[in-house]
């Protein structure tokens, strides 16, 4: 009897799979990427309750913390702009994978979908906005910000052939631009960081972790937005620090070194991430753990002058500074209400992208 | 269950010995082996020193896997955990530069470097042969640190064999074993079917808290994966003449490896994607033997291991958008598929054995081997292919008594390297019942195609690396020198060895300057905005390992047989340190300089047609070293074992029953996820066998009363 129950079970499941196949195969005369474009286009087009719309476009993350930034960060947005949709674009496909599969799918809670630029961009179009904002949530105008120009020349070139070409000409594009893109952004950025931390400054040294540019290629040069916004936080402490994880001749090492320049051989150190969000980055090169201090031998230095295999913590707590969990600040700057605040400026200031719009017919 | 057995074993140990075994049970020595030279030579008498398990050694010890085979019997094995199975060593030296066979011929397809073991079926093993050490003069690529040549079960001999074996035990752990054997005339055929799951397990939910962004206790991420594998074989065999015989060999294998879908923290416990393989192979070989020693035998075979994702939610993968431009953001659905790799091999081997003058046995061979990669995403065109033709040398002088002298050759000329040669010299002292042996040989390993034709980016966090294969690499390399001896009396029989193995030209994968990034790679640099590291194969890294093996058996009458080995090793190595781009010299990941097992094992037949055998098996090893994120913690482990042999088998039905109890003292590592282990062992776990074997018409020939293990009823 057990048997023949078990039988009949696997004849419904094959009945109901071939069911589900039928279903499938009408699916599957879609390519994956026109398939997936869709869904992203329907959901846009299910979600519109505006004509404007605004994308924060950010590298992504997989921690907890960053998710709940970034919500708080459109949550925001949606206050600060009544009359516009709002969305999250990760750029990393893997953080984009992960953010979206998981338990908390099946338990219906919300799926954390960031679709890349590109996909929201198009979907944007196909839905009709009459205006689209795309704000940087990067911090210095860098190697990251130059792709999320490129997605939008992308859409603006109709590059997959299938937006109406009449709408695309006629489409509202601005840009808005990152946290430190110009000159008045580092005086503005410093003066409202020093307004949050200028007693913890008069404690001992704050220290700031940007990302930076790689090793080899500083785009747009933007790596020197750095050693300016250091300069205009000296202005208030000689106290303040500014570093990176990524840009030659700024990391941790040579912050020890101006630190060490200017007469500050012990004492507190507060670490605080200057990037958009606490991820991988703040939670593991700046608050992290680790054995690399060799009782006797020091840190190795490598070719760059960097050491790698630390902490900014451990490295200033292992230098004679008062360096522990509890002077590390681990807040993203979107987590920085005020900070957060001059981002959504710039989203108020983005400029509109003249002269985008190149006709795939130019023959028309 | 628990309950269950705990009743029935002491009573079963308690019962009174009612009858003296009748079957004289074989010495071990007298077992015949092949892997060292290629010939056959009883174990006491092989020039090379061997390692052999036995049928009834893994019978008694009720393994449910060939991971567990080893890891029990032979003190050399570790086993690590991975991703997609267990990564093997072997004296601290990974699956990477050992040679698995089966019945001679080379196990196909690697994921990393490691082969997937779940292409052996344990109960189809007749018995094991480990050579340690380099035996590439012999056998070509891989054989680097030692060869493991699995010879599979026969039932020539029988007009009809039917089998059927299925173990169960904790976990949901299912092996499935079926045989169907018959010979019409001058045809045999074996037809084998094996299936293997396990639902995994997870030791603990804890993550190690350095990793992640708060402690995490109710992480998903399991210990060891659940897999279902399943394998169908078939072989025919035509023997025309005493002389001639032909044999057609094919398989079809597939594997799954499920990775848990409800992760709750994206940045560790997410998964998108399962990991299937896809594998089958075909050969043909014949033997044509020209008198007692002297045959000549061709064999040619092709196989294939395909390995796809398989995906189990939407995942974005690199790939071309519909205008054919390369993006990161190419979609994939849960339930669909993507070919990572599909590794075909070709290859064709003509050898002959023959006696020469003044007492020299001489075996010569050609052999040519194809590798093809296909690899859409990874290579170049998305193809790959390396060939190699061979020839080798060997000669075994066995002209005194007391003197064996084995010297061999094997010539290369490969694709990619070009010509190499690779030697191996050993000798055989005889005095009385002492056995010295002593040899030098050199292994290599080719560049595979992925080594040399790799070509993809990979963005890993805010960096893309671009991954370059390297058409320039030399063959990478080992020396190995060994000396031991071995001291056999009655049932006791005791080797020790020393070795120390030099591997050189080691392939790793090394950062260069953008500035070397080679002309024509121009679409794999993406938009140009983003800054790409090249990496490329190099041959750069270096290791030693040197250790002593030390093994004892000793039958001390019919029924009760006592053993152990254990292990001592100590590695040093440079392996390359890509955050300070250089050299750094370390001891190799996994590796414990202590690790033993002992075994007991006790047979008592009580009439015609029940037999008893009880087994305890305890293995052990020290600390075992990693360069980061910890050490695994020394470990021992036991197991007790039943076994219940029923009805004589020549009255055709045989059952058997096995059962026992693994890891008795319920030892588990509960270290957290992320940090390494000493062992993945679940905890104490239960398991039994049935085993049902019909055969008919028995015919036995003198070959096979001399091959056979006697003690066994099979």
């Amino acid at each position: 009897m057990k048997k023949f129950k078990v039988i009949l079970a696997a004849i419904i499941a094959a009945a109901s799979l071939s069911f589900v196949s039928c279903d499938k195969e009408k699916e599957e005369t879609l390519d994956n990427y026109t398939r997936y474009q869709r869904a992203v286009d329907s959901q846009i087009q299910n979600d519109k309750k505006n004509d404007k719309v605004i994308l924060l476009v950010a590298f992504g993350s997989t921690w907890q913390q960053a998710f709940d930034a970034f919500d708080a960060t459109k949550a925001a947005y949606k206050k600060a702009f009544p009359g516009y949709d709002v969305y999250v674009s990760y750029s990393s496909a893997i953080c984009i994978n992960r953010a979206a599969a998981g338990e908390h799918k099946a338990e219906g809670a919300e799926v954390r979908n960031y679709y890349a630029p590109n996909f929201w961009l198009h979907g944007f179009g196909a839905a009709q906005y009459k205006e689209i904002v795309v704000q940087s949530l990067q911090v210095i105008p860098g190697e990251e910000f130059t792709r999320v120009i490129n997605y939008i020349k992308d859409f603006a070139n109709n590059s997959l052939g299938d937006i109406d070409d009449k709408y695309l000409s006629t489409v509202t594009i601005k840009l808005g631009l990152p946290l430190l893109a110009a000159e008045e952004d580092v005086t503005t950025v410093a003066t409202t960081l020093n307004s949050i931390y200028s007693a913890k400054a008069a404690e001992g040294v704050v220290a700031f972790m940007g990302h930076g540019n790689p090793d080899s290629y500083d785009t747009y040069k933007a790596n020197v937005r750095y050693n300016e916004l250091e300069e205009e936080l000296q202005k208030f402490s000689p106290n303040y620090f500014v570093g990176t994880v990524d840009a030659p001749d700024n990391y941790k090492v040579q912050v020890l070194e101006r630190m060490q320049e200017a007469g500050i051989t012990e004492g507190k150190v507060y670490l605080h991430p200057l990037m958009s969000i606490a991820g991988d980055h703040a939670h593991n090169d700046m608050g992290g753990d680790d054995d690399a201090w060799e009782e006797g031998k020091g840190y190795e230095e490598n070719e760059e002058g960097e050491v790698e295999d630390t902490s900014w913590k451990c490295y200033f707590k292992n230098n004679g500074y008062d360096c522990n969990d509890n002077t590390v600040i681990m807040k993203g700057l979107l987590e920085v209400e005020q900070i957060r605040n001059i981002w959504v400026e710039h989203t108020k200031d983005a400029e509109t992208l003249e002269d985008y719009y190149h006709s795939m017919y130019p023959e028309d | 269950m628990t309950g269950r057995y705990l009743y029935i074993l002491p009573i079963l140990i308690s019962l009174p010995v009612m009858a003296q075994e009748t079957v004289i049970p074989a010495e071990q020595l007298d077992d015949v082996v092949v892997t060292a030279t290629g010939t056959p030579h009883t174990l006491k008498n092989v020039p090379v020193q061997t390692e052999i398990i036995s049928r009834k050694q893994i019978e008694q010890l009720g393994a449910a896997s060939f991971e567990d085979i080893l890891s029990q019997l032979s003190a050399g094995f570790d086993f690590n955990a991975g991703d997609m199975g267990s990564q093997m060593t072997l004296n601290g030296l990974g699956n990477n530069y050992i040679l698995i066979m089966i019945d001679g011929k080379r196990l196909n397809g690697d994921n990393g470097g490691e082969n997937d073991l779940g292409r052996i079926d344990p109960h189809n093993i007749d018995h094991i042969e480990i050579v340690k050490g380099a035996g590439s003069a012999l056998y070509g690529s891989d054989a680097m640190a030692g060869v493991i040549n699995i010879i599979t079960r026969r039932h020539d001999d029988q007009a009809l064999y039917l089998e059927n074996t299925t173990r169960g035990g904790s976990y949901l752990d299912l092996r499935q074993h079926n045989s169907i054997g018959f010979s019409i005339g001058k045809f045999t055929s074996l037809t084998t079917f094996q299936l293997q799951h396990t639902d995994g397990w997870q030791n603990t939910s804890e993550e190690d808290p350095a990793q992640t962004e708060f402690h995490i206790y109710d992480s998903r991420n399991k210990t060891v994966n659940m897999y279902t594998n399943g394998q169908l074989s078939q072989r025919i065999t035509y023997t025309p003449s005493d002389r001639l015989s032909l044999t057609v060999d094919g398989y079809l294998y597939r594997k799954r490896i499920f990775r848990p879908t409800n992760g709750r923290y994206p940045s560790c416990d997410v998964n998108t994607f399962d990991m299937k393989y896809r594998d089958a192979g075909a050969s043909i070989g014949t033997e044509y033997k020209l008198n007692g020693t002297d045959r000549i035998t061709f064999d040619a075979s092709w196989d294939r291991h395909a390995y796809y994702y398989h995906y189990t939610a939407t995942t974005l993968e690199d790939g071309y958008d519909p205008n054919g431009k390369f993006t990161h953001y190419y979609p994939y659905f849960e339930g669909q598929e993507h070919l990572q790799s599909d590794q075909q091999r070709t290859m064709a081997e003509l050898k002959g054995i023959f006696s020469l003058p003044a007492a020299n046995l001489l075996s010569a061979g050609a052999e040519y081997r194809y590798d093809y990669l296909n690899a859409p995403m990874r290579v170049k065109d998305g193809k790959a292919n390396d060939w190699t033709a061979a020839l080798y040398l060997q000669d075994e002088f066995t002209g005194l008594d007391w003197l064996n002298v084995t010297a061999g050759i094997r010539f290369i000329e490969n694709k990619a390297f070009g010509f190499h040669a690779t030697p191996k010299v050993s000798a055989m002292l005889k005095a009385g019942e002492f056995r010295l042996r002593t040899g030098w040989s050199k292994g290599f390993k080719s560049p595979t195609p992925k080594e040399q034709g790799y070509h993809y980016l990979r963005t890993m966090g805010a960096t893309t690396f671009l991954y370059l294969g390297n058409t320039d690499l030399k063959a990478q390399t080992s020396d190995y020198l060994s000396a031991g001896m071995e001291f056999s009396h009655g049932g006791f029989s005791a080797s020790v060895t020393g070795y120390r193995n030099v591997l050189d030209n080691m392939i790793t994968i090394v950062n260069l300057p953008t500035s070397q990034i080679p002309e024509g790679t121009a679409e794999y640099m993406g938009d140009g905005s983003a800054e790409i590291i090249p990496r490329m194969y190099m041959n750069m890294e270096d290791a030693r390992t040197s250790g002593i093996d030390v093994s004892l058996t000793w039958r001390i009458n019919s029924e009760f047989t006592v053993g152990g080995s254990y292990s001592w090793l100590d590695t040093k190595a440079h392996v390359y340190d890509s955050k300070h781009e250089r050299l750094k010299e370390v001891t190799i990941d996994g590796m414990a300089n202590h690790k033993g097992n002992v075994y007991g094992t006790w047979q008592h037949r009580y009439n015609d047609a029940y037999r008893l055998g009880l087994g305890l098996y305890g293995r052990a090893s020290s600390t075992r070293y990693y360069q980061n994120n910890g050490n695994g913690k020394p470990y021992q482990i036991w197991k007790l074992t039943t076994t219940h042999d029923i009805g004589r088998s020549n009255k055709g039905l045989v059952w058997r029953v096995e059962a026992g109890i693994d890891n008795i003292l319920d030892y588990k590592e509960t270290t957290p996820h992320g940090l390494h282990y000493g062992t993945t062992t679940s905890g104490r776990t239960f398991y039994c066998t049935l085993s049902v074997k019909f055969s008919k018409g028995k015919k036995m020939n003198t070959k096979d009363i001399e091959r056979k293990d006697v003690g066994d009823d099979d």
